[in-house]
């Protein structure tokens, strides 16, 4: 045991200066009664037990002398070392993502990460700063540099688990924030390590991760499409069930049709493997299909899921400017309800040179127009969304630069929705347009070439449209040969002609924010949750936003009398369902933490029960002190009481 | 201490009381008493064989004629009593609040009225450190108030008390040692006629056991008056004291917390009861009282049930 206050000891001065009080306190006062006699017989039978009786006198100088020992041991802080963080401050991370839901720890990841959080709390020096933040779908700050535990322990507590996946990057630039105010902070992150960290994070504080979670056996449905095939008609639904364990897993797959048992599929997983199941004889009428893993495992969450039928019947018009791509058309004919109509650059050419100053558009109005090596002046540009293919020249919106040579194709980012299942590898462009990154795109594609890196494909809404630019020609690359061309199609298409109810996405992840067009202007949408609950959706810039999508299930949404559409939020993140806890944390945030955690020492101060002690000596010194006036109030009290009853 | 004894109405009340005797006494004068002696009065008492010298007024013809032996005829004989009154005027006595030595001359007071009313002789003595303390050397000195009879002495008695508790007011007495046990043994010796005898004193001494023994084997019928004042019994002492006997001057330290108080109490009641069972041994009465007794409540409740008076 230590102390943090060792000069409170010089107050044990004040023992000597009690003893010398008590000495002077002594000199009695004199008093004459009738005659000692009796007090003289009574002496000497108190003489016989005398060292007991002097003891007994200084009980009250033993008492006050018990009470300020116990007391200056209070003030001196006497403390031990534990196992714990030390430091004058502590910031507290909790990942609340879906993953933290895994109950491979009782009764579950993040009641864990919270029971060590209070423990952490506990062992913090009474002064230190303490600041509570949950990384869910958002970083949230539950509590900032507060010094009062109980204030800790209520915003630990408030936290619950979330279906999204986590912003612990955020969480972290939050913290560091924070740390750069206050000296000797730690900061403490309870994860279980499946997160995606930005490159670069210039942390202040010392980082510690403590990793939650001791399992990773976990099966879950990956992806649940229900689809129209383009020419019968006849459905069809896609399952794909994943196993992030490290053993091969059994488990059956059951099939829900409108609510009924559809047929159980039994699977064989191998570790760390995928199987698909694909269902085509689905009864007609089938508008909703839902998916269950019958086997239980740590992360419940992922064992289900919905999809829907899109709404979407109408047809969607497409126009093709080109000079005649046959990959083009065939791909666009594979959409069910599009309607082609082609123009030729040619044709168009002669026309324009015909009719010069134009007196209507030689571009029919269509949903999307794609412009294939093609683009038109200032001005012609057609309402609707837009797709350039290998432009040829700069528009408003973007600028050409040259060309590229065989770029390599890089994705820019893995888990942009539009590569979802596209593989880029094995891929060869012969050359690109080189067009220098918009500002208001986001790029999906990058092309590594010796001249630099330039984006491929880059998508963005301008306008209240949707823009799309591939950079390089189809017949140039071999692109429409590879797998990946009727995936990368059909997630482009998918996002560039969201259907005819105003762009509400099929499948939404948890916590995702969606905004669409509102299907019918001036109607109020409405949307009724899973749990039964209906929010009425406010404009914001002329599009209708929706963010409470935390529960898993189908969102209904109408509109108008009978408008309606659905979307259905599932846990479809590999980052998510792969719940075995990481060693470290992924990037260089892991490298900068410094001393490792686990055998750090903390101080736990002990002065508490010190000072209630001392309180409860002075209680008993004062109940000796008086006790005989004490002893008076009870016999009048019984006295009053026994003349009362009489 | 010019306050008078006692109201009219006290001493007519007082005249329904009658002290009680539980043993025949003998006394030179005829009196309303029964006396162990035979007499000339009207009760009979028993026959005896009569021997000369007998006055033979005093044989049964009747007796003779039937028996042809002589009998004298017995008569109890109604005699008067000598009452003895010790009143312990130590220092210690002049305290307390009511005073104890004034509470003391009120009680002989009454007492010894009872006792003229009844046609009983009375007699009071002082008992102190004074040199005139001892019985009769002092007399009319103030501290010796010689037998006197009848109703019509009441006065010189009330005034001798008065005088008593006055003499004593001041300061003389402090600092004397006083023998109680030579005093009591001395009056013992020099009773010429023993009979009732009240001792009033708080009995903060020793020796008073052995002068109480004198007087029982002397003949005295002793009714013992445990005198103390409610701070005796209770004392309100907190603190550490010093306590100053105010009679030799005698110094005792205590600390008086609630422990030694409660001590005090259980070793009174252990003192007082030493005392009962020592007077009930030998057939004395013994009354202890505090002086917040009143005196009414003393003389017709507490002695009445006591057996002192009727």
């Amino acid at each position: 045991m230590n102390f943090l206050a060792p000069a409170a000891f010089a107050l044990s001065l004040l023992l000597p200066l009690i003893v010398a009080l008590y000495l002077l306190k002594l000199r009695r006062t004199e008093r004459e009664v009738s005659s000692t006699y009796l007090w003289r017989k009574m002496v000497r039978d108190m003489e016989a037990n005398a060292p007991w009786q002097r003891l007994r006198r200084n009980l009250l100088l033993i008492l006050q002398l018990l009470f300020l020992l116990v007391l200056i041991f209070a003030l001196a802080r006497p403390f031990t070392l534990v196992q714990g963080v030390g430091g004058e401050a502590l910031i507290l991370i909790l990942d609340t993502s879906a993953s933290m839901s895994a109950t491979d720890v009782a009764p579950n990841r993040l009641e864990a990460a919270k029971q060590r959080a209070r423990q952490l709390v506990d062992d913090m020096l009474d002064d230190a700063r303490i600041t509570v933040i949950s990384a869910g779908t958002e970083a949230q700050v539950r509590v900032a540099s507060t010094q009062d535990r109980r204030q800790a322990h209520l915003a630990i507590e408030s936290i619950q688990p979330e279906m999204g996946g986590s912003e612990l990057g955020v969480a972290l630039e939050l913290a560091s924030a924070i740390a750069a105010r206050q000296p000797d902070t730690e900061i403490v992150v309870l994860s279980d390590g499946r997160v995606t960290l930005p490159e670069r994070l210039a942390l202040k504080g010392r980082l510690t991760y403590l990793p939650v979670g001791i399992d990773g056996q976990n099966q879950a449905i990956s992806q649940l499409t229900l689809e129209k095939a383009p020419g019968s008609g006849a459905l069809t639904a896609f399952a794909q069930i994943a196993n992030y364990g490290a053993q091969p897993a059994q488990n059956r797959l059951l099939l829900y049709a409108n609510g009924a048992l559809l047929n159980a599929y039994d699977l064989e997983l191998p570790a760390r493997g995928q199987q698909a199941v694909v269902v085509e004889d689905l009864p007609p009428d089938t508008v909703q299909i839902e998916a269950r893993l019958a086997e239980e495992d740590m992360l419940p969450l992922d064992n289900q899921a919905v999809a829907v039928l899109t709404g979407g019947s109408g047809s969607i018009s497409v126009a093709l400017v080109s000079p005649g791509n046959r990959f083009l058309e065939t791909a666009i004919s594979l959409f069910p309800g599009a309607e082609l109509t082609r123009v030729d650059t040619r044709v168009l050419a002669e026309e324009q040179a015909e009719n010069d100053a134009a007196s209507g558009p030689l571009i029919p109005e269509a949903d999307l127009t794609i412009f294939d090596g093609y683009v038109p002046g200032e001005d012609e540009l057609p309402d609707g969304n837009l797709l350039f293919i290998a432009p040829v020249s700069s528009t408003e919106m973007f600028t050409t630069t040259g060309t590229i040579e065989t770029p390599v194709l890089n994705a820019a980012n893995v888990d942009d929705p539009l590569l979802s299942h596209v593989s880029l590898t094995g891929i060869n462009v012969l050359d690109a347009v080189s067009i220098p990154l918009p500002d208001w795109a986001r790029p999906v594609i990058m092309g590594e070439s010796a001249e630099g890196s330039s984006p491929l494909l880059f998508v963005g809404e301008v306008d209240g449209r949707r823009v799309a630019v591939l950079a390089f020609d189809l017949r140039r690359s071999d692109l429409p040969l590879n797998m990946a061309f009727p995936l990368l199609w059909a997630n482009l298409f998918q996002w560039l002609v969201p259907g005819s109810s105003g762009g509400i996405p099929q499948q939404v992840n948890p916590g995702e924010t969606i905004s669409f067009l509102p299907p019918v202007e001036g109607e109020a949408v409405t949307v009724t949750r899973p749990d039964g609950s209906v929010v009425r959706l406010n404009m914001d810039a002329g599009r209708l936003v929706f963010a409470d999508t935390t529960e898993l299930g189908v969102y209904r949404v109408s509109w108008g009398e009978s408008g309606s559409a659905a979307f259905v939020v599932n846990l479809f993140s590999n980052q998510e369902s792969l719940i075995e806890p990481a060693a470290s944390l992924p990037g260089p945030a892991a490298e900068g933490s410094g001393e490792g955690t686990q055998d750090q020492l903390a101080r736990r101060e002990w002065w508490r029960p010190f000072a209630l002690l001392s309180l409860a000596v002075l209680t008993g010194e004062w109940f000796v002190y008086q006790r005989a006036a004490l002893v008076r109030l009870r016999d009048d009290a019984s006295r009053f009481l026994e003349r009362f009853r009489r | 201490m010019a306050e008078r004894l006692f109201t009219e109405e006290f001493i007519h009340r007082l005249e329904r009381l009658a002290l009680v005797t539980r043993r025949a006494a003998a006394g030179p004068l005829q009196g309303e008493r029964r006396s162990s002696q035979r007499g000339q009065s009207v009760e009979f008492a028993d026959y005896r064989p009569y021997v000369p010298g007998d006055d033979f007024r005093r044989i049964d013809w009747s007796a003779y004629a039937r028996l042809e032996r002589f009998f004298i005829k017995l008569f109890v004989e109604e005699q008067d009593l000598l009452v003895h009154f010790l009143i312990d005027t130590s220092a210690s006595m002049n305290w307390g609040q009511p005073n104890k030595l004034w509470y003391a001359v009120r009680s002989a007071g009454a007492l010894g009225y009872v006792a003229l009313a009844g046609l009983d002789r009375v007699t009071i003595t002082a008992l102190g450190a004074l040199p005139d303390a001892s019985g009769k050397s002092a007399n009319g000195s103030g501290r010796y108030f010689p037998p006197h009879r009848g109703k019509n002495q009441a006065l010189a008695l009330f005034s001798f008390l008065q005088n008593l508790a006055g003499q004593n007011n001041g300061e003389n007495g402090r600092g004397r040692s006083f023998d109680p046990a030579r005093a009591l043994r001395s009056y013992a010796a020099a009773a010429s006629q023993p009979g009732p005898l009240m001792l009033l004193s708080d009995l903060m001494d020793d020796g008073w056991l052995d002068g109480l023994r004198a007087l029982a084997s002397r003949g005295f019928e002793v009714t013992l008056v445990h005198i103390l004042a409610p701070e005796e019994v209770r004392p309100d002492l907190q603190g550490d004291l010093k306590l100053i006997d105010v009679e030799s001057g005698a110094e005792v330290e205590i600390t008086a917390d609630y422990e030694l108080l409660e001590r005090y109490r259980q070793n009174l009641q252990a003192w007082q009861e030493e005392l009962r069972r020592f007077c009930s041994a030998r057939g004395m009465h013994y009354v202890p009282l505090d002086t917040s007794l009143p005196i009414e409540e003393l003389l017709f409740a507490w002695l009445r049930q006591k057996g002192v008076l009727k």
